[in-house]
């Protein structure tokens, strides 16, 4: 067996930076772990050789489906189509019905965070949000190979991990709802939970007491033209004097690692960009401290 | 004069066009213009400057911003309709009719400060302006300053400079983050932005105050465009359809709100940041690389394929995500309730709060029945209430993992917290949910202000023997721990500490104990402190001062000691004095209100400044106040008043009239003593010692060895600059005595608003209230100066205010006092150079009139009296000089004083006019004065057309920022003219016949204004001017005369007689 990549059984490691998968978040593992549990661990490395070399030249999630291109041996790329089993609407309306159950899961995906507990709701109707086994993961190869996955399928695998941290909302499309779609169900299943929640409480008025609608309100300086031209504030005691952020405040350091998965060709890029913005920041940092208090004289 | 503008142009994207924002910026002046209206287009703003006007207005200004275009937009203003006087405008006619009917309106923009008419309409106005490219634009706003009146500069201006200021400090600490942003359809390019993330309260809070508060002008333009092919051929005559289909005539919406302000500062932090970032493309791939070039880039343009564009843009917007949310009117609040009696469980509610108004809440359960309808909060409109509510709480939960327990259910609308959790939200999460921008609103006792914090509670009194007028002297008193707005003893509070709980129930109330708290309390039990009527003072001043070791929460002052503090703090004036004995004067009752104070002071040893408004009487107001000391038996020494030269007449000319029993020395002159022996004899049974500035800083050291019983400034302004040597030799005089000494100025300015003046002022009137002149400058003056810190200046007002005393002849309780005219005589004496010239006036043409035969005489007589009231205005008239040079202002003391009193005028932004009966001295007075103030002053005369009269007239009735003053000669301006806008008149000169001046000073005056008019004579004292005014004041023998028949009845005297009435009487 060649180990030049890894122990016997060892699960590989996709981290293409040094940190591992540590911080990556659960979907991300939990994808990888389904890619480990395949069987054919030497296609698998091949596979893995083939992604880190920068031969899968784009992935493209378009509606529910995953066009990718790899560069084979072949001079025209092959063609790779990945697809899960989308769910009817029939069994979306079991899944709405249960995601409803828990504010939890809209709020937390509205603030675009994957609950880690999501497989819950789908149990309701039988089906599962993620593959629960990599056959689950339908796939097609323009290369002559007839076994599947191929390597070129293989190693889409590898990339797409990544690439559902870029946007966790891409699982649900595979399985037939766009974000916006299944917000908007989601807001409509709560209105149905409320009706029934009334109806049990036999009190519906109280909810219909803040809901009038008020005529539109003229602006102030309709009224009162004056107020065009008129600002008599003064500067607000805190912008006085012009402050750096505390240590690990800023923006970069609150939002940490960018959700971009990386173009295996170039291992440090996401980190060279992001180190760069933070130096770079720093700089300007100091430039607008020096311009504040050089200003106002 | 021009006001400069400045209004956001936004990108309109156009086939020809990249379409980059830019800011406008714009000036309009006061001109006369004809009513007019829009055409195919708007019409062109009449009152703009040309784009070449200002360009070098701007380089005048040192404003010329760097990276400018000229340009034209069509900005929404306010407009007067007013129908036009020719109605067969050509361009109407090549209108079809339906166009034409409704393009019928005429009239003409407003400008700012101009009153608003009735009815005002909203009408597109072309204008033309120079656009600065946003980078530029960011660089350009921060030199604008933050703070004050500048005449030059809109109010809009100041509101830039503040969104520009915010910008920085979001870059300064980093709160931003790199956007990539998809096309929003075609003709938008997809673009990589730097946005600026507002999920910090404070933030929000900025976002919520300059929505509010923005000034619409600052958003009111839509770009011109030009109809594509129209710049070719520019010399022929554009299509009119094409212009029209390009610039309708379309007003902006007059919307405000936090999206539009959000968006501005998105697009000033973009601009910085684009300018300064120095791209790195080592490593990158090809998508990052793109992305962090057109970071860099001018556009910020990304030209990849869409799909790559938008899976950044997906990333980068989920990135952003996680950081901040949208900008919506209402977010996510949790409200903390403490546990009902007996239980453990402490509830936390869910709702959704408005940003504009934390006030406005509603329960998550209506948030939930508006589905994805609109929700109402006040006047607050929210869509899609139960996303925004179930964002927020998503948010957070990332930071306050309890929270999940309550998002169990479907729609929920509250859950129970333990006491710890209670205490976590209590004690840290709650400033970190605030920073994910969701509200908390947590119980009074516990909502971290001050008054949850352990203080203490203090009753005191003044002791049995005081007066209350030391400031030393300590008080009876007595004090308790305060916590959350309960009281505890030591000991419960040691109890409490025990309980190893932070949140405790203390008398019904829940408090949160903090670790030094026990320790604080121990401290301030041990040391056993006195308190003193100083402390007494500070901690009443500002609330939450610190005592020894705690804050104080409550002081309650017993019913005398309530009485000082109450006077000190100016919240109750001190009582009225009535005019004492020997004051030979009336007091009106404000000025019975001055000299109480002015006495309250005194008895607690504190300097005074008077800053009333000019014309409310300081003068008396001192006098009375000299002459109570003396009634009281306390004046026992000899009181120094320093004034400038041009008021010692006038000073003398006041004590003589209402305090005769005061003796007054007059320390100038050259026979003055100048030995400390011939000082003092002189100074035998005197009261008051007049000198000048000039002559107390070469005297020094002889004034300095005299033991004053006070030390008075007049024109107090004399020493603002603390480090002149004016202004040290004040210092170093009052503070040379031995024993007490009192002090007072007064000033007619308003000192409290010039920070840089009121250190030295303190320092005269009272040291260490102020600190060090250093700490001063770094404390206060640069913050107040340069950014217009509001709470510094509060704190400064707060710390002077009791010493000052400001009035104003507009306050209501002053004007009712008034009558409607205040009659001033500004008594003013002659130069030497005056002197001289007049005395040989004088002897040189009495001569010849006596030798001439009567009938030459009286020609002779009326050249003489005309020569003489020359000299008295100044020797250049009478010489018929007709240039001003630096010298001209010292050779007459009536210009050095009328100079004096404009000043005030022009700093407390009146307006005056003046009269003259020499039109060669209006011409005179006009230069000096256009000179003096750098600002235009006209003169209306007997030869200025009826155009010309018109137009300044107009400018300065109407025009907001018109001339403040206005010079017209007797004859051509005394009748006839509507001058309401002055609330000053000067008669420089003195015209024989009261009646004529009356009929002047009416000018400003008409009968039921509700404002006060002062009406300034100036009197040369000693010389022909103050013998016709005596003479007019001494109605017996001669009034008929006088105002019957002019000066003619002066021809008639003999040469005794008019050798009395013109020679020079010297004091």
């Amino acid at each position: 067996m060649n180990s030049s990549h890894n122990q016997n059984n060892a699960p590989i490691n996709t981290a293409l930076g040094e940190d591992g998968l540590s911080d990556q978040p659960w979907w991300v593992e939990q994808w990888m772990e389904l890619i480990n549990s395949y069987r054919f661990k030497k296609r698998l490395e091949r596979a893995w050789t083939y992604a880190r070399e920068g031969k899968v030249i784009s992935i493209r999630f378009e509606g529910r489906r995953v066009h990718a291109r790899v560069q084979g041996t072949d001079l025209d790329p092959y063609k790779v189509k990945l697809w899960l089993d989308v769910l009817n609407d029939e069994d979306w309306s079991y899944v709405l019905e249960a995601l409803t159950q828990k504010a939890r899961w809209s709020a937390q995906l509205l603030s675009g965070v994957m609950p880690s507990d999501i497989e819950r709701a789908f149990a309701a109707s039988g089906k599962r949000l993620f593959p629960f086994k990599l056959q689950e993961v339908r796939s097609e190869c323009s290369c002559p190979d007839k076994a599947n996955p191929c390597k070129h399928i293989s190693a889409i695998y590898f990339l797409m991990g990544e690439r559902f941290s870029e946007d966790p909302f891409v699982l649900f499309q595979l399985r037939g709802r766009s974000r916006a779609a299944l917000l908007a169900d989601l807001a409509d299943q709560r209105l149905k939970a409320l009706a029934n929640f009334s109806n049990e409480k036999n009190s519906d008025k109280e909810y219909e007491t803040n809901n009038q609608y008020l005529p539109d309100i003229p602006h102030p300086a309709v009224l009162e033209p004056g107020l065009w031209w008129s600002y008599s504030s003064s500067l607000s005691a805190d912008l006085v004097v012009i402050t750096p952020a505390m240590e690990g405040d800023t923006g970069l350091d609150v939002a940490g690692d960018l959700p971009f998965a990386q173009d295996p060709k170039f291992p440090e890029a996401r980190n060279l960009f992001l180190s760069h913005l933070s130096s770079q920041g720093k700089v300007l940092a100091e430039q607008a401290m020096i311009q504040a208090m050089a200003s106002g004289g | 004069m021009s006001l400069l503008h400045a209004t956001w142009l936004p990108a309109i994207r156009t086939p020809t066009s990249s379409g980059r924002p830019a800011l406008l910026v714009w000036a309009d002046t006061w001109r006369v213009a004809a009513p007019t209206g829009p055409g195919d287009t708007p019409a062109k703003h009449p009152f703009t400057l040309s784009t070449e006007e200002l360009r070098t207005w701007l380089s005048d200004l040192g404003l010329l911003p760097e990276g400018i275009i000229d340009a034209t937009a069509c900005l929404t203003l306010p407009s007067r309709g007013i129908r036009s006087s020719n109605k067969t405008s050509t361009t109407n006619d090549l209108l079809e009719p339906t166009q034409k009917r409704q393009l019928d309106w005429t009239g003409l923009p407003l400008q700012a400060g101009e009153p608003v008419p009735q009815k005002t309409q909203w009408w597109p106005w072309q204008v033309q302006g120079l656009a600065i490219e946003p980078g530029y634009a960011t660089i350009w706003l921060s030199k604008l300053p933050l703070s004050g009146d500048h005449p030059d500069l809109s109010d809009e201006l100041r509101w830039w400079s503040h969104l520009q200021r915010w910008a920085l400090s979001i870059i300064a600490r980093g709160r931003w983050l790199p956007q990539v942003e998809f096309s929003r359809g075609e003709g938008y390019p997809h673009r990589a932005r730097w946005v600026p993330l507002l999920n910090r309260e404070d933030d929000r809070r900025r976002l919520e105050e300059l929505a509010a508060r923005l000034p619409l002008v600052a958003t009111c333009a839509l770009p011109w465009r030009e109809p594509p092919g129209s710049r070719a051929n520019r010399t022929t005559r554009l299509r009119p359809e094409a212009m029209r289909a390009a610039n309708p005539v379309a007003s902006c919406r007059p919307r405000s709100g936090r999206l539009r302000v959000a968006n501005l500062l998105e697009e000033l932090v973009d601009a910085q940041l684009r300018k300064g970032f120095q791209p790195d493309l080592t490593g990158l791939d090809p998508l990052l690389k793109e992305w962090q070039q057109a970071l860099a880039s001018d556009t910020g343009v990304i030209s990849l394929e869409d799909e790559k564009v938008e899976r950044l843009a997906i990333a980068s917007n989920h990135w952003r995500e996680g950081v901040a949310g949208r900008v919506t009117p209402a977010r996510a609040c949790l409200e903390l309730l403490t546990p009902r009696q007996g239980d453990d469980f402490w509830d936390l509610h869910f709702l959704l709060q408005a940003e504009a108004d934390p006030t406005l809440k509603v329960s998550a359960s209506a948030a939930w029945a508006s589905g994805s309808k609109t929700l109402q909060l006040g006047e607050i409109r929210v869509e899609n209430p139960g996303e925004v509510l179930l964002e927020g709480l998503g948010r957070a939960l990332t930071v306050f993992p309890p929270l999940e327990r309550g998002l169990e259910t479907a729609i929920p609308e509250a859950m129970q917290l333990t006491s710890t959790e209670a205490f976590v939200l209590v004690r840290t999460a709650a400033n970190q949910l605030r920073d994910v921008g969701v509200g908390v609103e947590l119980p009074n006792s516990l909502s971290g202000g001050l008054a949850s914090r352990l203080g203490l509670a203090i009753k005191a009194e003044l002791i049995e023997s005081s007066r209350g007028f030391t400031l030393g002297e300590s008080l009876d008193w007595s004090w308790e721990l305060m916590i959350g707005g309960v009281s505890l003893s030591l000991r419960e509070l040691e109890h409490l500490g025990q309980k190893r709980s932070p949140l405790v129930l203390h008398k019904d109330v829940w408090i949160e104990l903090r670790p030094n708290d026990l320790k604080n309390a121990q401290r301030f039990c041990t040391s056993d402190p006195v308190l003193s009527l100083d402390d007494a003072l500070r901690l009443t001043a500002t609330e939450g001062d610190i005592f020894i070791t705690l804050p104080v929460h409550s002081f309650e002052a017993g019913p005398r000691l309530q009485g000082v503090l109450e006077q000190y703090h100016q919240q109750k004036a001190p009582a009225p004095l009535s005019a004492p004995e020997g004051f030979t004067g009336q007091l009106r009752p404000y000025q019975e209100r001055g000299l109480g104070w002015l006495a309250f002071l005194h008895r607690f040893d504190q300097g005074a400044c008077l800053a009333d408004d000019m014309g409310l009487g300081k003068t008396i107001q001192l006098l009375a106040f000299l002459q109570h000391l003396k009634c009281e038996k306390e004046l026992k020494r000899p009181v120094l008043l320093i004034a400038p030269t041009s008021v010692l007449t006038n000073w003398k000319r006041e004590a003589i009239a209402f305090t005769p029993e005061l003796k007054v020395f007059e320390h100038y002159g050259p026979r003055r003593p100048d030995t400390i022996v011939s000082f003092e004899k002189a100074l035998q049974d005197i009261n008051i010692v007049l000198t000048s500035y000039g002559l107390m800083q070469r005297d020094s050291e002889l004034l300095e060895i005299i033991d004053w019983q006070g030390v008075v400034i007049d024109e107090a302004q004399a020493i603002k600059n603390p480090s002149a040597k004016q202004s040290r030799a004040v210092r170093d005089i009052s503070k040379s005595n031995k024993t007490s000494c009192f002090k007072i100025a007064l000033t007619g300015t308003p000192v409290e608003n010039r920070v840089s003046e009121l250190w030295a002022l303190m320092d005269f009137l009272n040291p260490n209230v102020l600190g060090e002149e250093d700490f001063f400058r770094q404390r206060y003056q640069l913050p107040i100066e340069r950014y217009g810190d509001m709470s510094s200046l509060r704190d400064l007002k707060a710390r002077v205010s009791p010493f000052i005393l400001r009035r104003l002849k507009t306050d209501k309780a002053i004007i009712s006092d008034l009558p409607e005219k205040v009659e001033l005589c500004e008594w003013v004496g002659l130069g030497k150079e005056q002197i001289a010239l007049y005395r040989k006036t004088v002897e040189d043409t009495l001569d010849i009139i006596a030798r001439s035969p009567t009938g030459q005489r009286h020609g002779k007589v009326l050249g003489l009296l005309t020569r003489l009231k020359q000299i008295c205005n100044h020797p250049a008239l009478a010489l018929k000089e007709k240039v001003i040079d630096e010298k001209f202002i010292l050779r007459s003391q009536k210009l050095q004083r009328l100079e004096e009193i404009l000043e005030e005028i022009i700093d407390t932004n009146d307006r005056a006019i003046l009269f003259t009966q020499f039109a060669e001295w209006g011409y005179l007075l006009q230069a000096y004065l256009q000179c003096r103030w750098n600002s235009e002053v006209p003169f209306l005369c007997g030869s200025t057309s009826k155009n010309e009269r018109q137009a300044m007239i107009d400018r300065f009735q109407e025009d907001p920022r018109g001339p403040q003053l206005f010079v017209l000669s007797l004859k051509a301006g005394g009748v006839g003219l509507n001058l309401t806008r002055a609330s000053h008149v000067f008669h420089v000169d003195r015209w024989w016949n009261p009646a004529v001046e009356n009929q002047a000073t009416d000018r400003a005056y008409r009968i039921g204004q509700d404002k006060r008019v002062m009406v300034h004579k100036f009197i040369t004292s000693g010389s022909v001017e103050e013998k016709i005014d005596q003479m007019i004041r001494d109605k017996s023998r001669l009034a008929e005369d006088i105002i019957g028949s002019g000066e003619d009845w002066l021809a008639g005297l003999g040469v005794d007689k008019l050798r009395d009435l013109v020679a020079l009487e010297h004091e």
